[in-house]
């Protein structure tokens, strides 16, 4: 039985999800939303292709909110709560099919996940969030099927064969990884995603079969994209404040003084009204710098956006957060980069993994990997051929293990009992 | 199966046993029991904590139906060096969790075992001995 209010918050992600669907609708005809929801399943889905130019805003918004709606019907489906872990999840997927995540190329990475479970001999529902997020890998899928010059049926053979090979891994990768900078990078599953996608990466080299770098990118966006952020940002806040306004304000600056280390489901420790203002609240400022700055508002931006809006459910406020984006922000003035560029304009959004770091080690901490984050970021993705696409949950799980390791070498390398 | 059940033992130690350590005591002792279907981990140490402190314990121990966490994020429980131990990475994993003011310091029970498992079975902890 679902609690009274687990129900509203499905409610809630409900009417968000078919507010995102209808929009879609709106901007473009039925017609033309089919035609680019097919070119946008066969389209390469590597880092950096925004769907928003490749099928168009309407079709964009459809494949988000139908990949979107997938994950939470797997939610509802494996009866796991909705509360911090798959709220992020499901804004994450959101976000991520506006540039990158399809319906072709999700699904075998769960099936992937499912087999992982079924020979750990796991209930699935233990493993659901490894496969929600480990959808970072779809363009690996998309990649073999459309990229590699096999025939059509050898090379979907290939392609869902290689999705389910790297749902099969996840599991295993991700656990180890969580250890090595314990829980203090967020997208873990970006760490995971790109080790593994290192392998698939060489692979693909050694076949002869790597594609090339592609940039697809929506340099001007519609009214629609660009006050999408602020409309929902406002829905949020709204929804927090529904449930009282008193308390639910008390419950945001209890978020506020939380580390945000993995697993903080802020949902499930303070109150589901007080996350859903924490949401918004990270929604505006996001969505506030990204203007400031004068950068486009189109898919991949609001894949970073919706990503920050729902980790901050599960570990992200802004008092973790600032010193991170201050740290990204100072790295680009000191090495001539533009804060309208893609590169640092993504860095700044999805710096935010490293969130953590800032909450517990304190803000020079957090300006530290901030700096590290943006170097590490403008290099990883060509790593793994775009394919992971949690690229910064990839750099930024780097950085975060760098600086556990110094901080924990720092910390047991002083002698702590007398002799 | 037996090197899978000792790791997840010691796991589950080293995180309650990294928290107890957080507080400074002089003294820890840590005792298990084990049966074929389920164990008992009593820890007790000799720091005396607020009636807040203990109902903070009792609340991150609270066995709670999170699968999707203690799948995943549970595997973190005693591999943590660095930041304040968690004990709700072990609240998932167990079955029931008591924690009691002995008056010299705090105990806390974990029990842990599948369905068929009775921890009024255990001779330690039972009220009746």
């Amino acid at each position: 039985m679902l609690e009274r209010e687990e129900k509203r918050l499905y409610g809630l992600m409900y009417i968000l999800l078919a507010g995102f669907f209808l929009a879609g609708l709106l901007v473009q005809s039925p017609a033309s939303v089919s035609a680019g929801l097919v070119k946008i399943q066969i389209h390469p889905a590597r880092l950096l292709n925004d769907f928003t130019l490749v099928g168009g805003e309407g079709a964009a918004l459809v494949n988000a909110a139908i990949v979107a709606a997938l994950g939470l019907a797997l939610t509802r489906i494996s009866k796991v709560r909705l509360s911090g872990p798959t709220v992020s999840a499901v804004f994450t997927i959101f976000g991520f099919g506006l540039f990158g995540k399809t319906i072709f190329n999700v699904i075998p990475i769960v099936i992937g996940v499912v087999i992982s479970a079924r020979i750990a001999g796991k209930s699935f529902r233990e493993y659901i969030l490894m496969a929600l997020f480990g959808t970072t890998l779809g363009p690996l899928i998309t990649t073999l099927g459309f990229e590699t010059g096999l025939p059509f049926l050898p090379a979907m053979a290939v392609a869902v064969a290689g999705g389910i090979a790297a749902g099969i891994l996840l599991p295993s990768v991700a656990m180890i990884m969580l250890r090595m900078h314990q829980g203090f990078s967020l997208y873990n599953i970006g760490l995971t995603g790109g080790f593994i996608a290192l392998f698939g990466a060489a692979i693909l080299t050694a076949s002869g079969a790597a594609p090339g770098s592609s940039l697809v990118w929506n340099s001007a966006p519609s009214g629609l994209l660009v006050y999408l952020v602020p409309v929902l940002s406002a829905v949020l806040i709204i929804a927090g404040l529904l449930g009282g306004a008193k308390k639910t304000v008390k419950d945001f600056l209890n978020i506020l003084s939380l580390p945000g280390r993995l697993p903080s489901d802020f949902m499930s420790s303070t109150s589901i009204q007080g996350s859903l203002i924490n949401m918004g609240v990270i929604g505006f400022l996001t969505w506030g710098y990204v203007i400031l700055v004068g950068g486009d508002v189109n898919g991949p931006v609001l894949g970073g956006i919706f990503t920050a809006i729902g980790f901050a459910a599960f570990g992200k406020h802004p008092k973790n957060s600032w010193p991170v984006v201050v740290g990204v922000i100072a790295a680009c003035l000191l090495f001539g980069k533009d804060l309208s560029a893609p590169g640092p304009l993504l860095a700044a959004l999805f710096c935010l993994t490293l969130a953590p770091i800032a909450g517990e080690f304190g803000w020079i901490a957090g300006i530290v990997a901030g700096f590290l984050h943006l170097t590490m970021v403008e290099r990883t993705g060509a790593w793994h051929l775009g394919v992971n696409l949690y690229n910064n949950g990839f750099a930024g799980g780097l950085t975060a293990t760098l600086m556990v390791a110094v901080i924990e070498w720092y910390r047991s390398s002083r002698e702590v009992i007398p002799k | 199966m037996k090197r899978k059940r000792t790791d997840f033992i010691l796991h589950l130690i080293s995180e309650v046993a990294h928290f107890v350590l957080d507080a400074d005591p002089s003294r820890m002792v840590i005792s298990l029991h084990q049966e074929e279907d389920g164990l008992h981990l009593a820890i007790f140490d000799d720091r005396p904590r607020k009636p807040e402190e203990l109902e903070s314990i009792r609340k991150s121990l609270e066995h709670q139906e999170r699968p999707e966490l203690a799948g995943y994020y549970g595997s973190m429980a005693g591999y943590d060096s660095l930041g304040s131990a968690r004990l709700n990475l072990v609240g998932w994993q167990i079955k029931a969790a008591t924690v009691s003011d002995t008056g010299s310091g705090t105990q806390i029970d974990l029990w842990l075992g599948g369905e068929r498992f009775d921890p009024e079975q255990f001779t330690l902890g039972n009220k009746n001995t």
